[in-house]
């Protein structure tokens, strides 16, 4: 399928092949029984730039739909939930001194933790098609 | 209803982000307002502030219409001058905008308001021309909002960009005064002033050029071939905010008296005359039970207080965050805070809650820097 660049009005945002969304403008890489999270290229720029992440501890439970990390933005702070039940594995600590990664690269360097889970059920997230139609659905509206 | 400032497709051009604010769509950023903020501080940016109001009033009874309008004496504000901030109040006394006016000459002013007042101001004014009974003839007030574009200059480099624009006789602009219709690229502009909001205008150099759209988007183009780097309105903001500038809808409503937000430079004490200035003299002789006071945070601390957190003194609330945003200068977050006029303890220790948590903050007179 290839990445897909939605462009609006407003701006242009990558959303990367291979990875799952969710409504909440998380991306998710599926590997076994882990995945890793971060936020998209569209969040990031709704947040604008930003200079501080908070992280949770590797080690934390969390559960489906809790917020895990926060983003702080010059604009705004914003959440970081995560779609399953499971346990922090490993975050960013580039982050602690560099949050500006997330908006160099969303999807890359700006990746945010990584959670073990046992119930991965990837029919609760959006593919890239889904979530490419939903940013233009928010951006038209 | 979202309106594009009309420079939009110009600013694309030169790396801007479009985002909302107050009803318009303009550039939040050029993709990194930090650094937007610290070239105003060290070197030269522009910003296009299209989004702000412009009025033009003309007639016979200008100034004395808008005597009894605003907060402060207008026969001290000299021709080619502006008269710095002034407030429109209720009634009541509470503070419905503040305004930037240009004596031109008596029968002819001009007036910068702010984004989300465009219409509103000028209803309110239109509806105090009727109450006073003054004819629309010797009272004519025009929004050019839509017509006209304001190009901001600012940082210790500003000159070079002026110069590099052909504008003649900047260099003896006093802070607030202005040059009235200026050759700027060799064409006609309404005027170019000295003035700002980031600060530098009073720290090194800030400009802000008044003119049509086409002249503003060649005037646009031109500053940044100088060597001006745009910069977005979220830099607009935290340059403000470590000047502890106010924002009017997060600082100040109709809700807040200009004692209690100690807005002393719109105000001139004493001043009968003008809508809600009886009750500024009231609140200033019977005291206000809150004060507008800065709020700084250790340095490092990037937890950025937001509208409405809570400042406390021990277990006790004694107020909360109207603004807050991370000072680039000062590597920490910084607030414009509401506390108890009983617990406004400059210069002392109190908490903060962002998010939850309580961070230390020091209670401060701005400007932070």
């Amino acid at each position: 399928m290839g990445d897909i660049v939605v462009k609006t009005k407003i701006g242009e945002y990558l959303v990367k092949d291979g990875l799952y969304y969710t409504e909440s403008d998380e991306w998710v890489k599926v590997e076994g029984d882990t995945i890793t999270m971060g936020v998209t290229d569209y969040a990031q720029k709704k947040l604008r730039y930003i200079v501080n992440v908070d992280l949770p501890e590797p080690g934390t439970e969390v559960s489906a739909g809790e917020p895990i990390a926060t983003l702080e933005s010059v604009k705004t702070t914003a959440d970081v939930y995560t779609p399953f039940d499971g346990e922090v594995v490993e975050v960013n600590e580039e982050l602690i001194d560099s949050p500006d990664l997330i908006n160099k690269d969303p999807y890359g360097a700006g990746w945010i933790l990584k959670i073990k889970t046992s119930n991965i059920d990837t029919s609760k997230l959006l593919t890239p098609e889904k979530y490419a139609e939903k940013i233009r659905a928010a951006e038209e509206a | 209803m979202v309106r594009e400032v009309p420079l939009l497709e110009t600013q694309k051009k030169l790396g801007g982000n479009p985002g909302e604010f107050a009803g318009w769509l303009t550039s939040l950023d050029y993709g990194n307002p930090i650094e937007e903020h610290l070239a105003t501080r060290n070197a030269v940016t522009v910003f296009d502030v299209s989004h702000m109001g412009r009025y033009v009033l003309k007639g016979s009874k200008v100034f004395e219409f808008l005597q009894k309008l605003v907060t402060k004496d207008l026969s001290k504000v000299k021709e080619n001058s502006m008269s710095g901030p002034v407030l429109l109040l209720n009634e009541d006394g509470g503070i419905i905008d503040d305004n930037m006016l240009y004596r031109v000459k008596d029968d002819l002013w001009l007036a910068v308001v702010n984004a989300p007042n465009v219409e509103s101001d000028l209803e309110w004014m239109l509806k105090w021309r009727e109450k006073l009974g003054y004819a629309p003839s010797d009272v004519d007030i025009q929004n050019v909002t839509y017509d006209t574009v304001l190009i901001a200059v600012q940082g210790p480099k500003a000159p070079e960009v002026m110069e590099a624009l052909g504008i003649k006789g900047f260099e003896d602009l006093k802070i607030l005064q202005f040059l009235w219709e200026p050759e700027v690229l060799g064409k006609k502009a309404t005027l170019v002033s000295r003035s700002g909001w980031t600060g530098e205008e009073v720290r090194s150099h800030g400009f802000e050029i008044w003119t049509t759209i086409d002249h503003g988007k060649e005037i646009l183009l031109k500053a940044v071939e100088a060597g001006a780097k745009p910069a977005g309105l979220i830099a607009r903001d935290s340059l403000r905010l470590e000047m502890g500038y106010l924002l009017v809808g997060s600082d100040m409503d109709e809700s807040t008296n200009p004692i209690e937000v100690r807005y002393w430079l719109a105000l001139t004490l004493g001043k009968t005359e003008c809508v809600g200035c009886d009750k500024v003299q009231e609140a200033y002789e019977k005291g206000v039970s809150r004060f507008r006071v800065g709020l700084k945070l250790k340095k490092g601390v990037r937890k950025i207080p937001r509208h409405g957190d809570k400042v406390y003194a021990g277990n006790e609330v004694i107020g909360y965050v109207t603004s807050g945003g991370y000072s680039p200068l000062l590597n920490r977050a910084i607030a414009l805070a509401y506390v108890k006029s009983s617990h406004a303890y400059i210069g002392f220790k109190v908490n903060v809650e962002v998010r939850g948590k309580l961070y230390s903050a020091k209670i401060q007179d701005p400007p932070f820097i």
